[in-house]
């Protein structure tokens, strides 16, 4: 390591001084129309055939020798601008992009496609858009992008009806989702028919599922970087939607024009309302509320802040409720050092909580869990030369993690009030990554992140006489620490390298191999978590996760670059995954660390993914063969077993097509083979008459096949020329031939349509479980 | 806890459309396996061991019964009981094994069952623990089950109250009966508590089902090892289970029982209170 990293300091040493007689060129690209921030707008230089690529922040800079050059500003879905630019001395010029349908007069229309597909040296990467996900068909009629990156390849869903999704072999707490970069620790609305994601707000959506960036960690198998728009600096505007479900509205638009924006957005269900037009005493609601003002001050000084937080509230009568909610703020000032380099210093928090309520005079409790972190993240982009660029950082967060109180609700009730112990943790990594092209064909990037995590006080931790003892665990000592006393620290390396070799002008082979380490541990044994799981941080007994992932890949641009292939295939390795003991008991115990059982999880994949991202026809085809083992010491007696989510097969298909001004279809068609489950291999009376099941293998059945086709129309009528607003009608068809798709399986004694038992008790039946038939939906939505 | 599943997927089944439905499921064939169904308690007429296998998923008869096994008893003083198989010749009670005669347990002493079958020995050693006392039942209605009886007459509710010992650690069992026979609000409901998180006063929890008045409602409370709580908790999670998308994944048991015996040996000391509803005017 230490000799990679010195080769890193010779590399860019001599970078810099071969940079001495340069000048540079910089600025951000945005949209003409309303000013955001574009994120990877290629830019190049025509006279050395060489470029760079907008950052995250619509940034870039390019170093040159001076003289005449001429820049070609292009990205997807927008009008390629060519500048004509005398270069002596440093530039600074910010560039509007305008979109692909809009008319500008020094607009030069090359009809080139980006080619980034292939040139990029990011791998196992894959964008969303936003404009494409809301002609999507969609359940209920909302659009979610959590949905739509189920379909992507590498990635595997439980099935409907939930937004946890599992990437490249990894568990569902194993991808970093981040808003505006602040991770999300419940994605879910409903117990997960809807994300927390808002499409009104979105942006700009990248999944992550190797060749991980430096700059990224802390979750073994992805990175969702959802990042939400800056709101339109130029002119006020409006949008609504009105769902079967749920209403949303934003407004955005200038504070200052061209200087300051702000943005707010709201969303909530009503299902509430119409229970309760039904006469039902249970109640379920669900809101988001994004808000976001964004301030540029100058071209070297831009702030913003984004605030989101949203809930699900649920009561069933006056008998028992429940609750979640998800609250991220985040402040970020981008400060330019130089015309090279560039900065982004971040402060942010995220919390999240839920609450169980049951009401009872003797048996009430209130149960409340939360957690919350903070953090400082200190971000550099050093664009050297047009062939080298690095990038490093340092991050510090701190987290707090309250895993459970229970309050009695009176003084009758047959409860005391308890707390469980609180844990906190400090979690910090420096990163260092380069981008290096070695030559036009040959391009690296190289780097590592160093973690080093420290699970902190105060808090006691016990020393058990067996510590997988987990069913009477004793207690032969407790280690007490004071606020901030190191317990245990985790101190880990993570190399990152990618490759991108270009074999043709429209074809490269990729290669990549990082190591990522996680030390934020989901509690639960299901296979879906559900918002009242709790998280742990690495600590005495938990150790931290680590995946080492090697991908390489082939890609393709055909047909002058209208289509996009790929092919790409993953082994990842893992040590130290979290699971739990048989039977484990992982609410409110309060010697939760016998139930914990890490060991190894193995897995790998082919993917296959044809894209068409321009024309009237759009969408992609995606699929992956692929295959998820865990091996754990103390579950399934210590036999391999496939992982929960295992899907041998998996084939997807998504489709929008603008058949014209007014009409245009959406289409999507999944298939999955079913995922494996537990089923009995016999069974027992025992007792009072219970009927218990033999369980001999964990997760050696498999489910039915599943599959599914939802379809969509959107009709935007022709909008009077008089009037300031549009609107559009979505029609959802989901399931479209009403496959009944398995959810779950499980066993009870046989019983008939009202509940009662068949016989004397001995007969036992197998059910399944299915979520959604046909379900049409409509949306209405107006623009203003 | 438990109930927080069954109204999770209540409201994504309910809330949403979706059915659910019988299916057949091509089950793993495994070979038959010895299941012990022990009780010694202070009582004698409470108790018994019954043994038998394991069977199909879909068979539709008993466990087939075990006649011919050998099973003693021995205490930690050495005091062996020999357990006879249905002494009384009762057709119903074929796999049961009882003392030649009946015998009550004390508390604080250590049981040691062996079960001998086909060559194989099964064991279990297991304390029985004291038990606090039920301090009383009480009767009372219950509104809302008045309003709309899922059974006609029926919406009488029985409190339950006693005083939780704060100096020791228990676990409980709790077996309500109507009329002698086993009461139960879902089929797959264990009674049973740790003390943890419980105060001292245990004042007017109610008990499963809904009575109406002149019906005798019985209370047998049993006192059981941290062991014990653990094989009731593990059954009843397998007995509620989903098939592991949200609840964790289906998983045999834990027990006391030696060998890959299926059931349990339960030692307990039993409090039993009987009272006749009376009618609230």
């Amino acid at each position: 390591m230490r000799k990679f990293l010195l080769t890193a300091g010779v590399v860019l040493c001599s970078v810099l001084a071969s940079a001495q007689e340069k000048v540079t060129l910089n600025g951000y690209v945005r949209d003409a129309s309303n000013g955001e921030e574009l994120l990877g707008v290629t830019v190049l230089v025509v006279e050395i055939g060489n470029g760079v690529i907008s950052n995250n922040y619509g940034f870039y800079s390019i170093t040159l020798a001076p003289g005449n050059y001429t820049v070609k500003y292009s990205f997807i879905g927008y009008k390629t601008i060519e500048k004509k630019i005398t270069l002596d001395k440093d530039i600074e010029l910010n560039i509007a992009l305008p979109e692909e349908f809009t008319e500008l007069e020094e607009v030069v229309v090359t009809g080139e496609s980006p080619i980034a597909n292939v040139s990029s040296i990011q791998m196992s990467r894959n964008d969303l858009d936003i404009k494409q996900v809301k002609k999507l068909p969609a359940l209920f009629g909302e659009p979610d992008i959590i949905k739509t990156i189920q379909m992507l390849p590498g990635v595997i869903s439980a099935g409907e009806g939930t937004s946890s999704f599992f990437v490249r072999g990894g568990s569902a707490d194993q991808n970093l989702i981040l808003i505006d970069e602040a991770p999300v620790y419940d994605p879910s609305h409903l117990f997960g028919l809807f994300s927390v994601f808002n499409a009104d707000i979105i942006k700009d959506s990248e999944l992550y599922k190797g060749g991980i960036p430096s700059r990224f960690g802390g979750r073994l198998s992805s990175i969702l970087d959802v990042r939400t728009r800056d709101g339109n600096n130029k002119e006020f505007e409006g949008e609504a939607g009105i769902g079967l479900l749920a209403s949303s509205i934003s407004v955005e638009g200038p504070i200052k024009k061209d200087e300051s924006s702000y943005l707010l957005s709201v969303r909530r269900s009503y299902v509430d309302l119409f229970l309760r037009a039904a006469n039902n005493d249970n109640l379920v609601y669900f809101y988001d509320i994004n808000a976001k003002v964004n301030w540029r001050a100058n071209n070297k000084n831009r702030f913003f802040l984004s605030v989101y937080s949203g809930r699900d509230d649920f009561s069933f009568g006056e008998d028992f409720g429940f609750n979640w909610g998800n609250k991220t703020a985040t402040f970020r000032w981008n400060h330019l050092f130089s015309d090279k380099l560039f900065s982004n210093t971040s402060l942010i928090a995220s919390s999240f909580d839920y609450g169980l309520d049951i009401e009872d005079p003797v048996q009430g409790i209130r149960w409340d869990s939360n957690l919350q972190e903070f953090s400082f993240k200190n971000d550099f982009n050093y664009f050297a030369t047009p062939q080298f660029e690095l990038d490093f950082g340092y991050h510090v967060t701190y987290k707090r993690f309250a895993p459970g109180k229970i309050t009695p609700s009176s003084d009758e009730s047959i409860f005391t009030a308890t707390e469980l112990q609180h844990e906190y943790a400090l979690d910090h990594a420096f990163y260092l990554g380069a981008q290096h092209e070695v030559s036009k064909k040959l391009t690296m990037t190289y780097g590592a992140r160093l973690s080093v995590f420290q699970s902190v006080g105060k808090g006691d931790v016990y020393l058990y006489e067996n510590e997988k003892d987990n069913i009477d665990p004793v207690r032969t000592d407790t280690l007490s620490f004071i606020s901030f006393e190191p317990i245990k620290t985790y101190v880990n390396i993570e190399p990152r390298f990618s490759l991108r070799y270009m074999l043709t002008e429209s074809s490269s082979m990729k290669m990549s191999y990082n190591r990522m380490v996680q030390n934020t541990h989901l509690i639960s044994s299901g296979t879906v978590p559900l918002p009242f799981n709790t998280w742990a941080p690495s600590s005495y007994y938990l150790k931290p996760q680590v995946a080492d992932q090697v991908a390489i890949g082939y890609f393709k641009n055909l047909n002058d670059n209208m289509y996009e292939f790929s092919a790409e295939a993953y082994y990842k390795k893992m040590d130290n995954v979290t699971d739990f003991a048989d039977n484990a008991q992982v609410f409110f115990n309060t010697d939760l660390s016998t139930e914990y059982r890490q060991g190894d999880g193995e897995a790998y994949g082919l993917e296959l993914f044809l894209q068409k991202k321009e024309g009237a026809l759009t969408g992609f085809i995606a699929y992956t063969l692929s295959k998820t083992e865990r091996t754990i010491d103390g579950v399934n007696v210590g036999k391999t077993f496939l992982a929960n989510y295992d899907r041998r097969h998996s084939f997807n298909m998504l489709a929008t097509y603008d058949y014209s001004d007014k009409w245009s279809f959406g289409g999507g068609f999944t298939y999955g083979t079913g995922r494996p489950t537990t089923i009995p291999s016999g069974t027992y009376e025992w007792g009072d008459g219970y009927s218990a099941d033999v369980i001999t293998e964990r997760n050696g059945y498999n489910l039915p096949a599943f599959h599914r086709l939802d379809l969509s129309a959107t009709l935007t009528p022709k909008s009077n020329a008089n009037r300031k607003w549009k609107t559009s009608w979505v029609f959802s068809l989901y399931n479209a031939y009403s496959r009944k798709n398995p959810f779950s399986l499980y066993t009870r004694v046989r019983q008939d349509k009202d509940g009662n038992t068949i016989g004397d008790g001995n007969e036992k039946e197998a059910r399944m479980i299915y979520l959604f038939p046909i379900l049409p939906s409509v949306t209405y939505n107006i623009k203003f | 806890m438990k109930n927080l599943y069954k109204y999770i997927l209540f409201s994504l089944t309910v809330f949403f459309v979706s059915c659910e439905e019988t299916v057949n499921i091509d089950t793993i064939a495994s070979g038959p396996k010895l299941v012990i169904d022990g009780v010694l308690t202070n009582n004698s007429e409470l108790n018994f061991i019954k043994l038998s296998y394991t069977r199909g998923f879909y068979s539709l008869d008993p466990n087939p019964a075990i006649t011919d096994a050998v099973v003693t008893v021995t205490d930690d003083a050495n005091n062996e009981v020999v357990y006879v198989h249905n002494p009384g010749n009762d057709p119903s009670k074929e796999g049961y094994y009882l003392p030649q005669t009946p015998y009550a347990g004390s508390i604080w002493t250590t049981y040691h069952l062996k079960v001998t079958v086909d060559g194989m020995d099964y064991t279990a050693t297991e304390t029985m623990l004291p038990v606090t006392k039920i301090d009383s039942l009480v009767n009372t209605i219950d509104l809302d089950e008045m309003e709309d009886p899922e059974e006609e007459g029926r919406f009488y509710e029985i409190l339950f109250y006693a005083r939780e010992p704060q100096d020791r650690v228990d676990h409980y069992l709790f077996k309500f009966y109507r009329n002698g026979r086993t009461l139960r609000d879902f089929e797959g409901d264990i009674y049973f508590s740790e003390d943890e998180f419980l105060g001292e006063a245990i004042s007017g929890i109610p008990t499963a089902g809904y009575y109406k008045p002149g019906e005798f409602a019985k209370v047998e409370m049993y006192s059981i090892s941290r062991e014990a709580f653990i094989f009731y908790n593990d059954l009843s999670n397998l007995l509620n289970n989903d098939g592991g998308m949200f609840t964790p994944p289906p998983a045999n048991p834990r027990t006391n029982l030696s060998n890959g015996a299926f059931g349990y040996f339960q030692v307990s000391a039993v409090d039993v209170m009987e009272i006749e509803v009376k009618e609230i005017n």
